[in-house]
């Protein structure tokens, strides 16, 4: 008795009830549901047959369904513009601040400071704020452009068909860039000061030195900054609820908006389940390249 | 000869701070120059505003004969070899070593002749392909040297370069460094806070304080003929005694220690005047003499006796001979030409 006490306050045994804790925590939240959806995919699901396991498998129908639908070609282009110019303008942008808030100058931190709003906002109120910036009729943005003489008319930002799609980006672009900039100050700050003055000293010009210093020396960083970009703008799911739900005839849709749509609007739980399936695949494969690029790092 | 390095009142300023004041210097061509003095003394602010990593707030700075106050450091065509090395870490050392020539755009062949001489001069033949990070201090020192080197710039400038090895390595690259100097006939400065390493390579030490050069000469000069009581207490090692006296009549001054013993020097001062006498501790030596002091302290390292006294002010005497124990009285002699005088108003040397 005593020796199984004690196994437990000093011993294996607490060791086992700590990998235990975690991993049950794993197994309950984040696996079973994984599972789940996964097994959804290949099942006939309505509302109906909701509460239990019991339902009939219809095999690759569901994938066949929705991949055949006629708006999967529009929606999966935006996601992938989506995605892809969200990233880059955040990187860009984050990548030029932090270059910016490495010099040396009076109110830099805080300065510095106020970026960050940004990333301290739910998404959902980043939204509600961007949605009146955006509006039409009585939005700011378009009230600046008129005053300047920009433009001559109101721009629907929200309901053109032609921008609502990159006024969700222009919104999400500034959502992500105070993390983008975060990110890459802490690994601006880790170059040391005097391996660009020997690289000065060696007559590299400061766009050389840009490119053979601080860009390679900054690879990981920006490896991590690119997969963790892309997760994150896939999971982006509030701006599309405050701002255009997609619309208007899913002009502005993605795929994680989508996928939310038909399990929980549509109640096409099945359908639902195969995007999120097919988004976790392709998120695996991101993560990978994330752990790669930070262990390079912990090897560097 | 011809000048290399020229630096004419030049002046350097933090906001308030006045880190470098009126410095005047000339570097020949082929000179080995060491700066030398306590941190915070200007020599590394000095050093960086002759490679272009510093302005100059007035004043004038010549290379080879240009003034070059307004260059750019990639402009100035002078090579840096840091504390920390600053190699490229994500660079193997072939890359690290030939950075340089590939701004330049020099051919492959140019650099893969270039990497394979420096490789044979610094010793580097078969870490080539290996990063930084897998070199020990020693080797990663010799990039940063053979980095320096490949470029054949008009001068090398060293900035505290083997302060990060430890001893027995340090004294070896010392010697290293020297010979490589001698056989490139390169110009160089190195700064250090190391007077030993500023006597033993250079031809000329320039000893620094609170931003002033305190005095520029031959290394042994410099320990013969101090210029005041600052550098006179800065070279050698263990430093120069200073005790209190007062001038007599006929070329001897009484210290102001127990029994109040008189000491002849070499010249003439005024009798009366209040000086610092400084004594360095291997001259004082053992046997008869005018000097009686109670023993304090004695270290052995076997090769040599550090004897302290018990008075105040401290004399610390260093010689060869086994000091045998239980002495409780030392007896000292001085050759008068090993006794300098200095001011107690300026700290200036009086005798030379």
């Amino acid at each position: 008795m005593l020796r199984f006490r004690n196994t437990f306050t000093d011993g294996v045994g607490f060791d086992t009830v700590l990998v235990m804790l975690a991993l049950g925590y794993l197994v309950v939240f984040s696996a079973y549901p994984l599972v789940y959806n996964i097994i959804m995919s290949f099942q006939e699901v309505d509302l109906f047959s909701l509460a239990s396991f019991d339902r009939p498998f219809v095999g690759l129908d569901n994938y066949r369904d929705v991949l055949g639908r006629p708006e999967a070609w529009t929606i999966f282009l935006n996601t992938v513009k989506f995605v892809g110019i969200s990233v880059a303008a955040q990187l860009t942008i984050g990548f030029g601040l932090a270059m910016f808030f490495q010099l040396d100058f009076p109110g830099n931190s805080w300065l510095r400071g106020l970026f960050l709003a940004g990333w301290i906002m739910p998404a959902l109120v980043v939204g509600a704020v961007w949605s009146w910036i955006l509006a039409g009729d009585f939005g700011v943005l378009n009230h600046a452009l008129l005053s300047l003489g920009l433009t001559s008319e109101r721009i629907f930002w929200l309901s053109d068909p032609d921008m609502a799609l990159y006024s969700v980006i222009i919104a999400n672009i500034w959502l992500g860039v105070p993390f983008n900039m975060i990110l890459l100050s802490v690994g601006l700050a880790g170059i040391p000061e005097d391996i660009y003055e020997a690289a000065e000293m060696d007559g590299a010009t400061r766009v050389q030195r840009f490119f053979t210093i601080t860009l390679p020396m900054m690879r990981a960083q920006l490896g991590a900054v690119i997969s963790l970009g892309t997760i994150f703008t896939l999971q982006q799911f509030d701006l599309f609820a405050a701002l255009t739900q997609g619309g208007p005839s899913n002009a502005s849709n993605v795929f994680q908006y989508w996928s939310w749509q038909l399990s929980f609007q549509y109640y096409e739980i099945g359908v639902g389940s195969v995007i999120s399936v097919l988004m976790i695949l392709f998120v695996i494969l991101v993560a990978a390249i994330y752990v790669r690029s930070t262990r390079a790092e912990h090897v560097a | 000869m011809t000048r290399q390095i020229e630096l004419s009142n030049v002046q350097k300023y933090y906001g308030a701070y006045h880190a470098l004041r009126s410095i005047s210097l000339d570097i020949d061509e082929g000179e080995f120059v060491a700066l030398v003095g306590p941190s915070g003394c200007g020599k590394s602010t000095l050093l960086r505003t002759i490679a272009g990593l510093e302005g100059i707030s007035s004043g004038d700075l010549h290379i080879a004969g240009e003034r070059v106050n307004d260059r750019a450091p990639r402009e100035r065509d002078l090579a840096m070899v840091f504390q920390s090395y600053a190699l490229y870490p994500h660079m193997t050392v072939r890359r690290n070593l030939t950075y340089s020539l590939r701004l330049q755009r020099r051919s492959r062949a140019e650099q893969a002749k270039a990497v394979e001489e420096i490789a044979r001069i610094t010793g580097l033949e078969g870490l080539l392909d290996r990063y930084p990070r897998e070199l020990s201090g020693g080797q990663r020192q010799r990039v940063a040297m053979g980095r320096a080197i490949i470029r054949e710039p008009k001068a090398f400038l060293f900035d505290e370069p083997l302060s990060n090895l430890d001893a027995a390595l340090r004294v070896h690259m010392r010697s290293e460094v020297r010979q490589l100097h001698n056989r490139l006939g390169a110009t160089s400065v190195y700064v250090t806070h190391d007077q030993i390493e500023a006597m033993t390579m250079a031809d000329k030490v320039v000893v620094m304080r609170t931003g002033v050069i305190e005095q520029v000469g031959a290394p042994l000069d410099l320990y013969d003929r101090p210029a005041n009581r600052f550098v006179a207490g800065f070279i050698g090692s263990p430093a120069m005694n200073f005790v209190p006296g007062i001038v007599q009549d006929g070329g001897t001054v009484a210290l102001d220690l127990p029994g109040r013993p008189v000491l002849r020097f070499n010249g003439h001062r005024p009798a009366g005047e209040p000086v610092t006498v400084g004594l360095r501790p291997e001259h004082l030596e053992l046997g008869d003499g005018p000097l009686t002091l109670p023993v304090g302290f004695v270290e052995r390292t076997g090769s040599t006796s550090y004897v302290l006294t018990a008075t105040d002010p401290e004399l610390m005497i260093s010689t060869p001979a086994r000091f045998p124990d239980g002495r409780a009285e030392v007896t000292l002699s001085i050759d008068p030409a090993n006794v300098h005088l200095f001011s107690d108003d300026t700290g200036a040397a009086l005798l030379h």
